[in-house]
Formats: structure tokens, C-alpha cells, sequence
């Protein structure tokens, strides 16, 4: 089974995906986008590489029992989608206290709260392949229960259960 | 030209349409002052149909006739947010938004798209998503 768990940065895949018990291999997109140099450009503005899909998906080709982790990870092939969740001024609080910039802090809240990645996620996969998961005010271990149930199938596909468009 | 179109204000048309919602404000043209707003709660019954492009054309209807009230002859659009979560593709309930603000009167500039990239040290292509 290939699993994507994809989010807005803030919404605590990397986290999460360290604490989840499970048989597939987990693996960390954003880096392996960085040591591979799978980039077709620079963003200077956001200090961001700009992934080579392409070669992202090629390299995820064949690799069949893994949970791949990453902002993008719902642009590619898997059977099921979890979307990570989080109340803009949570993800403004969690990037600022990892020691990410202002400006990347809002341009990332602004982003959930218009449900970007959810909407690609929706848009790619499907409402019966998404799993929305809220980590406001939850721990990384309850979240790494929810991605846990999700796996086991015992959670139903779910998207649209949080609205922070108040926040804008 | 008559007079009461020479003297009409210029302002800006902020359509948010996330998956869940779509709230349109017409502002100045500094931002500063709200002139009219609507979000999809206020004209549909259901919270699954609130960011459908039936809601936004309803919306756009209402605030276009508010905005009119005080003054606005024109607005230039800037458009944030993927798209509701009834449609294929971003843009229809955008562009329902747009024709329907039209129709109502009111003159369209310039049509800007600001939607926010997430981003990690990595992005994505530019509307890779969809
Ligand atoms: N459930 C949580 N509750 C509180 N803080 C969290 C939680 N998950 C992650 N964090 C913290 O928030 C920051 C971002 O988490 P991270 O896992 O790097 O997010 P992502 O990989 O989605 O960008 C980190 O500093 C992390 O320690
Ligand atoms: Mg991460």
C-alpha cells in the first residue's frame, strides 16, 4: 500500500510520521527532494526549491509499502491520502517556535486557511481516498494514532471537517 | 458620459474561495475600507453548498448592489483560494463570481490571482495541483 500524508508546513507530518507504528517504509519527501536535487529552480523569494514532479514520481515508481511524507506528497500515486490539518495561528505558532521567517509563517497560514492542499488533495484523489486529520491542540502521538487508523482501515475517508476561513 | 459615472469610485473585488467557503469584499482602493461583503453562509442553507458557484454568483449579486449604493462604478479582482469543493478545476466559481459582478453592472479591470503557495524549503510548480 503507498500512503501520501500531506498538509500545509506546520501541520506536523515529520512529527507524526517518526511516531507511526507501521510495517511500511516512511519517507521524508522534502529531503529527499533536497540530496537527490530533484529541483528545476530556485524560488529565491521563498528560499524554496522548486521540485522536479517528474522526477519525484519516477523515483517513487516501484516502491510499493510506503508511507511518503511531505506539503506535496498528494501530487503523487497513493491509495489513500491523509490530509493533516491546523488552525492558521497554530501553524503560525509552530513554524515561528521552529524558527521559520514571518513571511513563510503567513503565507503558510493564509494557505490553510483557504484549504489549498486540501483542495488539490480532493482534486487528484478523490473525497473517497482522503482522510482529514485536525492537530489543533493534539499531540504528536494522537495524531500518529489517527495515521495508525487510517491504515488499519478503521477510519472513514472525510474532507471539508474544518473551516478556518473566519480566520482571514 | 453622464456625470454620476465620471464621479464613480474605483474599488478592489477580494474573492476568497477555499474548499469550504467563498466570501467575496469590496473594498477601496487602498484595502482600507470595506464598501460590501458576503460569504456563502449568508445566502444558502446548507454548509456543504456554501462554496458552490450557485453561492458565489448569489453573493456576487448582493455585494455588487451594495458596492453600487455607495458609489462604485468599477473594481479591479484579486482572486485567493483554490476553488470550492463542488467543482473540478479553480476558476469556475472564481469566474461565476466575476461574469456575475459583471452583470450587475459593475465595470471588471484588472483580474489578479494572489493564492498563496505552500511552501517548505521545496514548492511545488506553479498549479501543479490542478
Ligand atoms: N501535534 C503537535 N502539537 C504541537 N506541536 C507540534 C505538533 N506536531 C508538530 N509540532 C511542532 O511544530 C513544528 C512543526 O512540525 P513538523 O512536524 O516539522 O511539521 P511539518 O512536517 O508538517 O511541516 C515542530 O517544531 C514540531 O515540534
Ligand atoms: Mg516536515
Amino acid at each position: 500500500m503507498r500512503v501520501a500524508v500531506t498538509g500545509t508546513p506546520g501541520t506536523g507530518k515529520t512529527t507524526a510520521t517518526g511516531r507511526v507504528e507501521t510495517d511500511l517504509d516512511v519517507l521524508h519527501l522534502n529531503d529527499v527532494i533536497k540530496d537527490e536535487e530533484f529541483s528545476t529552480e530556485m524560488d529565491e523569494e521563498r528560499g524554496s526549491l522548486v521540485a522536479d514532479m517528474d522526477a519525484v514520481s519516477e523515483w517513487l515508481d516501484g516502491r510499493e509499502d510506503v508511507l511518503f511524507e511531505s506539503h506535496l506528497a498528494h501530487n503523487f500515486d497513493a491509495d489513500r491520502v491523509v490530509v493533516l490539518r491546523a488552525h492558521p495561528d497554530t501553524v503560525v505558532s509552530r513554524l515561528r517556535e521552529r524558527g521559520d521567517s514571518d513571511s513563510k509563517a503567513s503565507e503558510n497560514a493564509e494557505s490553510e486557511a483557504l484549504d489549498v492542499i486540501l483542495s488539490e488533495a480532493v482534486h487528484r484523489h478523490g473525497t473517497e481516498s482522503v482522510y482529514e486529520i485536525d492537530t489543533t491542540e493534539r499531540d504528536p502521538e494522537s495524531v500518529a494514532a489517527e495515521i495508525e487508523a487510517v491504515l488499519a482501515d478503521d477510519r472513514e475517508p472525510s474532507a471539508g471537517t474544518v473551516s478556518y476561513v473566519d480566520w482571514l | 458620459m453622464s456625470e454620476a459615472e465620471n464621479d464613480g469610485i474605483w474599488g478592489v473585488a477580494h474573492v476568497h474561495a477555499s474548499f469550504n467557503n467563498t466570501i467575496i469584499t469590496i473594498t477601496d482602493q487602498t484595502g482600507a475600507e470595506t464598501l460590501a461583503k458576503s460569504s456563502g453562509g449568508t445566502v444558502v442553507k446548507q454548509n456543504r453548498d456554501e462554496a458552490s458557484p450557485y453561492a458565489a454568483m448569489q453573493m456576487a449579486e448582493v455585494v455588487a448592489e451594495k458596492a453600487q449604493d455607495r458609489g462604485v462604478e468599477g473594481v479591479d479582482v484579486r482572486v485567493r483560494g483554490p476553488g470550492g469543493n463542488q467543482q473540478t478545476s479553480p476558476g469556475p466559481g472564481a469566474q461565476a463570481t466575476i461574469r456575475a459582478l459583471a452583470r450587475a453592472g459593475l465595470e471588471i479591470g484588472r483580474i489578479e490571482d494572489v493564492t498563496p503557495t505552500p511552501h517548505d524549503g521545496t514548492r511545488a510548480p506553479k498549479n501543479s495541483g490542478f
